[in-house]
């Protein structure tokens, strides 16, 4: 049997090899995925393992206590290094400093959103910090590095002078002498890192301890325990190899998360591959049942017709798989390419290896896929009664609807749709919910399967409407084509159908996602401005606001302060505002707040367990504890701290103390560009106050979920790419079964281009079915998943972009075709007809 | 004048000269039609006939403008095949050329009734409805008209085809071994059916046959072996056909 498998293999392999693509596809992004991530871990591991091979013993400060959120991060004590640097056994020991240094950009304004992170760069063998041009600050207390990101960003370059400010804002400036790279470590990627001798960092940021003490040193372990006889209690000794361990465990959390991201989308393709192998198997058996009946005829068994196929699918997934295993190593080579292109945070210093767990996996993945898919066709193959070899030509596969079938069908349907609306309508918006719609979604899907084939005639009535009109006799027969087995089309389809259904899914998602948010963001953000510092603390001089209400440019200034106090055990942010702002009350009222009276946000109400009425026991600064009496809880999109009290009471409990926020309205009919230069002039002294503007903070949020809608539609193109190969097979095979028919129609006068066009319409019409049913599934379940995430999401379809997804599909569907169309074309119309 | 004497005197349907038909090269050269010179007559029924392998379906083949010749011309009235690219070729197929194959004449897709719409439609030609229903009613068919063919006996299905050919009023109906597939009561009614429609619908009808009962249905038989026009016979009867043959192949 081994002999006919083979020779079936060779007699097909064009068709085959439309298979293996889908498998090879699937199978190398699958590789693709761990080729990466294992190269960004080995990457991670040799920068990791270069730096702490440098310590021979770190120190680390006792973790941050929970029961005490508001403290300060721990740190390491002066005297602690001093202790240590005496230590028999140590050559060296350096104390590692870190805190906030804003940098201020070429504007005068503090560079990014975040306040730059100052650290201290050890000079001699502790120095772990990688300086990628110029030099470290060595011993020059006036000289600095900068990250190249920032440097970048803003146009730094070394020899440049930079304006650094300390704890008490003022500007120093420092000679910029050296880049360097943040490494793994993400804070710094994230907020920029500026680095100088250890003596300027703790000037800098005004942090006295040290966030971490490495030694150096002969005999890590016998240090470890000489280090953790001197060291603070509760502070943590670990060997320069326990360090790396954890570095790597940190770094390779976030490499997982990178793997199990990219693996939901090599799973999708590998299920559409796996539709487009059962297809194809189907049709191949199909077409073989004479070839198949002669075997058994001639004395193969049914076993031996099954192994036969078996062994087929299983040709094609090891060839397949072994092509993926390349392409995948391909994949992780170009993308590490394109990263080390643009520079990305990441490590891209290792070299792109394919491991012995990838590939296993690979050609497990590959296999298992092609031969389980091809189990059914297989069986269908035994079914063969030896005597239809005898029979003229094989039948067309009919379809009646069955009562299990329909019944199954409702059932899943019935299920999922269910499941749909109480995760979407029911529960409480959250993660479980999520799921409840997902699975639901999974369950519809397979009702949708389930289904297809009764769904495909109406449904290519349907969308043949207007190829019908438009193409004439070519049209018309094209899309009864379509519609002649149902099986077929449906599974070709639903291939189709997984792809637009996440992408519909997705693009539903992000577009009411954009509509939910901006309808927040015009409640919570109901200014044209907002003045913030970059630590978002309250140190905005009051003249700041003061002088902005004076402007004849601005309608509303609002000036809000808050500062950290505790009720009972639990800190709470208190404060006050001035100024025109209506408060949205939820319950009781919150109208000229008198003394000895609060308004409390209704989520810190719940967590304080108050209500309206309630007193509630605060201490502050200055009055010591007092007891404030509820009048009104405030909806949680409100700008105003947790609790509000008076202005003039505030000033009694804590002082006079600067703003934290300053809300702006421009006035009407004042151009945007007028107003933003009086803001931008009022705060151009206090370079550490940032200006957001309400169009911007929604363009940043734009972008962003354009991106991830790009990339998630990037990831998804495979799984759409894999079903248009199905698309692809599923023709060639169909037109090689109508060759006789196709040369009839010849015969009768269909010119070649006609013909070419009726085979193309066919593919049209089962791409816009594909399409169809997947924007409708991805629809709905992206109300639901909208539902199930937010609470009270509005609802957006993205009609242009959804309208774009079917277009593509049905185009897609057309080039799907152009290769079988054109071999159907060119064939001879006599050699064809006494084709049997 | 009878009908029958006008046709005689207009020129003849189709016309080759000199036809020649190689396939293959150098030792695998084979010689299908070696210099063929006939003429079918206008309103004619006449039969090709001749052994296997005698290049009668070739000859058919190229007379139709499915195949092309190696060489010497066809014209089919007034336009010569020769020469002609694909795109014309379909198209004089389309306008002056019905078709009767063996097997595999429907599509299984279409009811009868849109099975003998098809080349009307194809052409964009609206059917002649006095035509259309003479049609039926002489091929008998009236009661199948919306059934597939998979619902109809081969006969029905070959009835179904001849009257797919006789919709457009083609120039010459080209018959390839029509009744092939059938037994004998379903193949003469669809020959009885042929020969009437060249009586009543003054239809040119070339067939190909290697059933010397099937052409003596015919106005004349012309007779090939290997490749070259040996002999003809007018008027012909099942036994003339048969003695010509014998005398052929002897």
């Amino acid at each position: 049997m081994l002999k006919t498998a083979v020779a079936g293999l060779r007699a097909h392999r064009l068709r085959l090899l439309l298979t293996s693509l889908a498998i090879t596809l699937g199978v190398g992004f699958i590789a693709g995925t761990f080729v990466l991530t294992d190269t960004l871990k080995a990457g991670f591991s040799q920068r990791i393992t270069a730096e702490a091979d440098k310590v021979a013993v770190a120190v680390l400060p006792r973790e941050r206590d929970p029961a005490r959120p508001g403290e300060q991060a721990p740190v390491l004590s002066a005297s602690l290094l001093e202790r240590l640097r005496a230590l028999p056994g140590v050559t060296d020991a350096r104390g590692l400093v870190r805190g906030q240094a804003p940098l201020l950009g070429k504007d005068g304004k503090a560079a990014g959103d975040m306040a730059t992170s100052g650290i201290s760069v050890a000079s001699g063998p502790l120095n772990r910090t990688t300086i990628v041009s110029g030099t470290g600050p060595g011993s020059d207390d006036g000289a600095a590095v900068l990250d190249e990101n920032t440097a970048k960003t803003h146009g730094f370059q070394v020899g440049d002078t930079i304006t650094v400010l300390d704890q008490e804002k003022r500007a120093h400036q420092f000679k910029l002498v050296g880049l360097l790279d943040p490494g793994v470590d993400q804070e710094l990627a994230y907020t920029g890192a500026v680095g100088f001798t250890t003596a300027t960092a703790q000037r800098m940021t005004g942090e006295k301890g040290f966030r971490e003490i490495d030694v150096a040193g002969a005999d890590p372990a016998r240090l470890k325990r000489a280090v953790a006889a001197a060291a603070d209690p509760g502070a943590e000794v670990v060997t320069g190899a326990e360090l790396a361990g954890r570095l790597a465990r940190q770094a390779g959390v976030e490499t997982e998360a990178l793997t199990v991201g990219l693996l939901m989308f090599g799973l999708v393709a590998m299920m559409v591959a796996a539709l487009v192998i059962y297809n194809t198997f189907n049709i191949l058996v199909a077409q073989r049942t004479r070839e198949m009946a002669l075997l058994r005829c001639i004395g193969a068994t049914r076993g031996q017709v099954f192994g036969s196929i078996l062994i087929e699918s299983a040709v094609v997934g090891v060839v397949s798989s072994v092509l993926g295993l390349l392409t995948g190593y391909g994949l992780g080579a170009v993308t590490m390419a394109v990263l080390r292109a643009y520079d990305a945070p990441l490590p891209t210093g290792a070299s792109v290896t394919l491991s012995p767990a990838t590939i296993v996996i690979g050609l497990t993945v590959g296999l298992v896929v092609t031969v389980g898919a091809a189990l059914l066709p297989a069986r269908t193959a035994t079914r063969v009664a030896p005597v239809a070899a005898l029979r003229a030509q094989a039948e067309e596969q009919t379809f009646r609807t069955g009562l299990l079938r329909a019944l199954l069908a409702a059932a899943f349907l019935l299920a999922g749709l269910g499941a749909a609306g109480v995760g979407a309508l029911v529960m409480d918006p959250g993660q479980a919910s999520l799921f409840v719609v997902m699975a639901g979604g999974a369950v519809t899907f397979l009702g949708v399967l389930i289904l297809g084939p009764v769904l495909v005639r109406p449904l290519s009535a349907l969308v043949g409407w207007v190829p019908r009109k438009l193409f004439g006799v070519p049209g018309r027969l094209a899309v009864d084509n379509s519609g002649r087995n149902p099986r077929r089309a449906a599974t070709t389809t639903v291939a189709l159908t997984i792809g637009v259904t996440l992408m519909t899914l997705i693009s539903v998602v992000t577009a009411s996602t954009r509509v939910t948010v901006a309808a927040k963001l015009d409640e919570q953000f109901p200014v044209d401005y907002l003045l913030a510092t970059q630590d978002r603390d309250s140190s905005i001089p009051r003249s700041v606001g003061e002088s902005l209400r004076k402007r004849p440019e601005l309608a509303k200034v609002v000036q809000i302060r808050d500062t950290t106090a505790t009720s009972g055990d639990t800190p709470v942010l208190v404060g006050t505002f001035a100024g025109p702002l209506e408060p949205d009350v939820t319950a009781g009222s919150a109208r000229a707040l008198a003394a000895g009276q609060v308004a409390v946000a209704a989520s810190v109400a719940a967590d304080l367990g108050v209500r309206v009425g309630d007193s509630l026991p605060v201490r502050t600064k200055r009055a010591g504890t007092v007891s404030l009496k509820v009048v009104a809880l405030l909806g949680d999109e409100s700008p105003l701290p947790s609790l509000t009290v008076a202005e003039p009471e505030f000033d009694r409990y804590f002082g006079k103390l600067p703003d934290s926020q300053v809300l702006v309205n421009i006035k009407d009919g004042v151009p945007a560009g007028q107003a933003r230069k009086v803001v931008d002039a009022a705060t151009a002294a206090y370079p550490t106050l940032k200006v957001a503007s309400s169009t911007e903070v929604r363009g940043e949020f734009d972008e962003t979920l354009d991106m991830v809608l790009m990339i998630i539609t990037g990831l998804l193109g495979l799984a759409i790419l894999i079903s248009l190969l199905g698309i692809a097979n599923t023709l060639s095979l169909s037109v090689h079964e109508r060759t006789r028919e196709s040369a009839l129609l010849r015969a009768l006068g269909l010119t070649r281009p006609q013909l070419r066009r009726m085979l193309s319409v066919e593919a049209l019409v089962l791409g816009l079915i594909g399409a169809l049913v997947g924007v409708a599934l991805g629809g709905v379940f992206g109300w639901a998943a909208v539902r199930a995430m937010i609470d009270g999401a509005s609802f957006s379809v993205p009609g242009g972009q959804i309208a774009l997804f079917v277009a593509l599909s049905g185009l897609a569907g057309v080039l799907a075709a152009v290769l079988p169309a054109r071999r159907a074309a060119r064939a001879s119309i006599v050699g064809s007809l006494a084709a049997t | 004048m009878t009908l029958t004497e006008t046709r005689r005197h207009a020129p003849p349907a189709v016309v080759a000269r000199g036809l020649t038909k190689v396939y293959g090269q150098g030792d695998a050269r084979v010689h299908a039609l070696r210099g063929v010179d006939v003429a079918f007559a206008t309103g004619a029924f006449t039969a090709i006939m001749g052994p296997s392998g005698s290049g009668k379906s070739t000859l058919m083949h190229c007379l139709a403008g499915l195949d092309t010749a190696t060489s010497g011309t066809v014209h089919i009235g007034d336009v010569e095949l020769t020469g002609l690219g694909d795109r014309r070729l379909t198209l004089l197929r389309r306008e002056r050329i019905g078709f009767v194959f063996q097997a595999f004449n429907l599509l299984p897709t279409l009811t009868a009734e849109q099975n003998i719409r098809l080349p009307l439609e194809i052409a964009g030609r609206r059917a002649d409805q006095v035509l259309f229903d003479r049609v039926i009613r002489t091929v008998g068919l009236r009661d199948r008209l919306g059934h597939r063919p998979t619902e109809l006996s081969g006969g029905q299905q070959q009835r179904v085809a001849v009257a797919r050919a006789l919709i457009s009023k083609p120039q010459v109906i080209f018959a390839d071994e029509p009744t092939g597939n059938l037994d004998s009561r379903s193949g003469a009614e669809v020959l009885s059916f042929l020969r009437s429609s060249v009586r009543e619908l003054g239809q040119t009808i070339v067939m190909v046959t290697h059933d010397p009962m099937a052409a003596s249905y015919a106005d004349r038989v012309v007779f090939l072996h290997d490749g070259e026009l040996v002999t003809e016979l007018d008027a012909p009867t099942p036994q003339s056909v048969l003695d010509t043959l014998m005398r052929l192949e002897g």
